[in-house]
C-alpha cells in the first residue's frame, strides 16, 4: 500500500488524475482517493494536520502488511527555479529543530534537498534549503508506522525570491503535473521496497488456518509465527502443509511437524 | 550500490574527509551533526538499507581502543580491538554486523590520529609484553581500503610501537595499498573463509575465493604475515566434501608453513543477535536449521558441533603444522 499525503487538493490532483484515484464517500475526516494498493489523502496545511492524516489512514490500514508514503506539495525555495522537483533527504522542524531523514535509494531521479517545515508562511528565503509547512509532522508521524526508506517527501519549487505561485491552484497543480513522471519514477521504486517488505509477512488467511488447528500458548504461537514464515517464504504451498497438519494431534506435534519440515527444507542452505 | 554520503558538519574540511568527498563526488552529500542522528534511529529498515547503503563520514569522539571480548584473539594476554569502521561493504547472512546496529549504512570514522595516540598508550600499558590490535571486528578491515586507506595509516603506526601486533580480517582482495608498504611481521592479515558452498549461498558480494587465495599468495610473497579463519563453518548436507574443496583451493596456492595462524569455530551467534536476524532474513535457510540454545548463544547441537569441528579439524590438520592452529573456544 502506497500513502500520498498532500496538505492541498490541488497539490494532490496530478496523482489523483495520472493513477486515476477515486474519491472515496465512506470517510469524513479527511479527503481521501483510492485506487489499486494506492490511497491520497488530502490533509490540510501544515504540519499538525499532516500528522493526523497519517495517524488517522494508518490506523483505518494497520492490516496492511506494509505502508510505504510520500508527502507531495509545493515549497519555497531561495535559489532553485520554480517547478524543480526534489526529493528530501533531510526535514528539519523549525519550531523543535528535530530532524529527520528520509533514506534516499540508489537510482532515484530527482535531486536530493534538505526542507525546513516552519510553522507559519514565510517569504524569508533565507537559507539553503526548501521550506514548506507539513513534512516535519508528516515524517515524525508516517515513521511510527513505516521506516525512513518507506518514508519519503517530495516538493516541487513553487516560490523563491522572483516568483509566487503557490497561492495559485491551477499552477500548483500544473508545477506538479509537469514533474510527474518523474514523481511516477519515485514511486514505483518505492512500492517494489514496500513490496519486498509486504512479501516477507505471514499470510493473514493462512495463519488463521494455522493456528485453529490447536490450542497455541503464547511462546507457541511465537514460535509457530517463525516456522510458518520460514516455509511460507520457501515457496511451500500453504495448503498442502495445512493438510498434513491437520492430522496432528496437538499443537506440539504440528511445531514439531513444521520444524521437522524447516530442517529438511534448510538442509542444502 | 551506495546510495549516497552524509557527513558531519564539523568535519567537512578534514583532509581525509575531503580526499573522501572528492572520492565520492557522484553521490549526493547530506550534512549532518552528529552520525548518531542518521546511524541510531530505531525506524529503520536494516534489510532494505543493505542493498543500497549510505556512507557516513564521522569522527569517533571516545571508545577509539577496546577491550576484546572473552575468548576474541589468538591466545594473548592482551587483545584490544579498534574500528575506524562501522559496518561491512559485504552480506554475509552468518555475520554478527547484520543487524548489530538500527543501520545498514557504513560510517568511516576519519580521525585515524586519535585512534593511534590511544594505541600507543595501550601499549605503553603493557610496556614489555605482546598487545593485540584487532581491526576486523566491526567492519572488514581491508574491504574499503581504496577509500580509507587505513593501512598507510595503521600499518607504520603499529611498526613503530615494539609491542604492538595488528590482526587486519578480511574476505577482500584490497591488498594493493599493503603491497606498496614495508611489510611488519606483526601485523597478520587474516583471510576468512567459508566452503564454496556457503560461500555461495551466504556470502553476497564477497570475492571469489580464488581471487581471496590470489591475494594470500601476493602478500605472503611481499614477506608478509598471513592467517586463516574458518569461522564460521557452517553445516548443511555437503559440508565435508566442501571442505576439502576449500582446503585444496587454498593449499595449491598457499604454502601452509607460512602461515601465522589459523582458527576454526562453528556458526554461532548469540540468542538476541540470532532473534534479530531471524526478523530480518525469515527465509534464509541458515536460521531455518535444528540449533541449540547453550549458555545464551545458539548454535548447533553439541553432538553436530563436535562432528563437524573434529572433521574439519582433521582435515585441517592434513595440512597446517598443529602449532599454528587455534581453535574458537565459546563453550564455558
Amino acid at each position: 500500500m502506497l500513502i500520498w499525503v498532500s496538505a492541498l487538493h490541488c497539490e494532490a490532483k496530478p496523482v489523483i488524475d495520472y493513477y486515476r484515484l477515486k474519491k472515496s464517500h465512506d470517510d469524513s475526516a479527511f479527503d481521501l482517493y483510492r485506487g489499486d494498493d494506492m490511497l491520497c489523502i488530502i490533509s490540510g496545511v501544515g504540519k499538525i494536520a499532516s500528522a493526523a492524516a497519517c495517524a488517522w489512514i494508518a490506523a483505518r490500514h494497520d492490516h496492511e502488511a506494509s505502508i510505504a508514503w510520500i508527502n507531495l506539495g509545493v515549497a519555497g525555495s531561495g535559489q532553485h527555479a520554480i517547478g524543480t522537483a526534489f526529493s528530501l533527504n533531510q526535514v528539519v522542524d523549525a519550531d523543535g529543530g528535530q530532524r529527520f531523514y528520509p533514506v534516499p535509494c540508489a537510482g532515484w531521479l530527482l535531486p536530493g534537498s534538505a526542507c525546513l517545515t516552519l510553522s507559519k508562511p514565510s517569504e524569508d528565503y533565507c537559507e539553503d534549503t526548501l521550506f514548506d509547512m507539513e513534512a516535519s509532522g508528516f515524517i515524525y508521524s508516517a515513521l511510527r508506522f513505516s521506516s525512513a526508506e518507506l518514508t519519503q517527501g517530495i516538493k516541487i519549487v513553487s516560490d523563491n525570491r522572483e516568483h509566487k505561485t503557490g497561492k495559485n491552484r491551477q499552477q500548483v497543480s500544473d508545477l506538479i503535473h509537469h514533474n510527474i513522471e518523474a514523481i511516477d519514477q519515485q514511486a514505483s521504486a518505492l512500492i517494489a521496497l514496500n513490496h519486498e517488505v509486504a512479501g516477507l509477512a505471514v499470510n493473514p488467511e493462512s495463519w488463521q488456518q494455522l493456528i485453529a488447528l490447536a490450542h497455541f500458548s503464547q511462546t507457541q504461537k511465537n514460535k509457530l509465527r517463525v516456522l510458518w514464515r520460514y516455509l511460507m517464504n520457501r515457496d511451500t504451498n500453504a495448503e498442502t502443509v495445512l493438510q498434513k497438519l491437520r492430522g496432528c494431534s496437538s499443537a506440539a506435534t504440528i511445531i514439531s511437524t513444521l520444524e521437522l519440515l524447516s530442517y529438511q527444507d534448510s538442509e542444502g542452505l | 550500490m551506495v546510495s549516497s554520503v552524509y557527513i558531519e558538519s564539523e568535519i567537512r574540511d578534514h583532509p581525509r574527509a575531503r580526499k573522501l568527498l572528492e572520492r565520492l563526488h557522484n553521490l549526493p552529500v547530506i550534512e549532518i551533526e552528529h552520525y548518531g542522528e542518521v546511524f541510531n534511529p530505531r525506524a529503520q529498515n536494516f534489510r532494505l538499507q543493505k542493498k543500497n547503503p549510505a556512507i557516513i563520514i564521522a569522527r569517533k569522539n571516545d571508545g577509539h581502543v577496546l577491550a576484546a571480548p572473552e575468548g576474541y584473539g589468538l591466545g594473548g594476554s592482551h587483545n584490544y580491538y579498534f574500528s575506524h569502521m562501522l559496518n561491512c561493504i559485504y552480506d554475509c547472512r552468518y555475520c554478527f554486523l547484520q543487524g548489530m546496529y538500527q543501520s545498514a549504512h557504513q560510517i568511516l570514522f576519519i580521525n585515524y590520529e586519535d585512534f593511534g595516540v590511544r594505541m600507543e598508550q595501550v601499549a605503553a600499558k603493557h610496556q614489555g609484553e605482546a598487545v593485540w590490535f584487532y581491526s576486523g571486528y566491526d567492519c572488514d578491515s581491508l574491504a574499503n581500503e581504496p577509500m580509507t586507506e587505513f593501512t598507510d595509516h595503521f600499518i607504520p603506526l603499529v611498526a613503530s610501537i615494539d609491542n604492538a601486533w595488528m590482526e587486519l580480517r578480511t574476505k577482500s582482495t584490497q591488498v594493493r595499498s599493503m603491497l606498496k608498504l614495508q611489510p611488519c611481521e606483526r601485523v597478520v592479515t587474516a583471510f576468512s573463509f567459508t566452503d564454496p558452498v556457503s560461500h555461495a549461498k551466504l556470502e553476497h558480494g564477497v570475492p571469489s575465493i580464488a581471487k581471496r587465495v590470489d591475494a594470500m599468495r601476493r602478500l605472503i610473497e611481499a614477506g608478509w604475515t598471513v592467517g586463516l579463519r574458518f569461522d564460521p563453518v557452517v553445516y548443511h548436507r555437503d559440508y565435508q566434501a566442501a571442505f576439502i574443496k576449500l582446503l585444496d583451493e587454498i593449499f595449491t596456492t598457499v604454502d601452509p608453513q607460512k602461515l601465522h595462524s589459523v582458527s576454526l569455530g562453528s556458526f554461532r551467534l548469540t540468542r538476541d543477535h540470532f532473534r534479530k536476524l531471524v526478523r530480518i532474513y525469515p527465509e534464509e535457510p541458515l536460521f531455518a536449521q535444528k540449533m541449540d540454545l547453550d549458555n545464551g548463544i545458539i548454535s548447533y547441537p553439541l553432538e553436530r558441533e563436535r562432528e563437524m569441528i573434529e572433521y574439519c579439524e582433521a582435515q585441517l590438520m592434513k595440512h597446517i603444522p598443529h602449532q599454528s592452529y587455534h581453535p574458537c573456544e565459546w563453550h564455558g
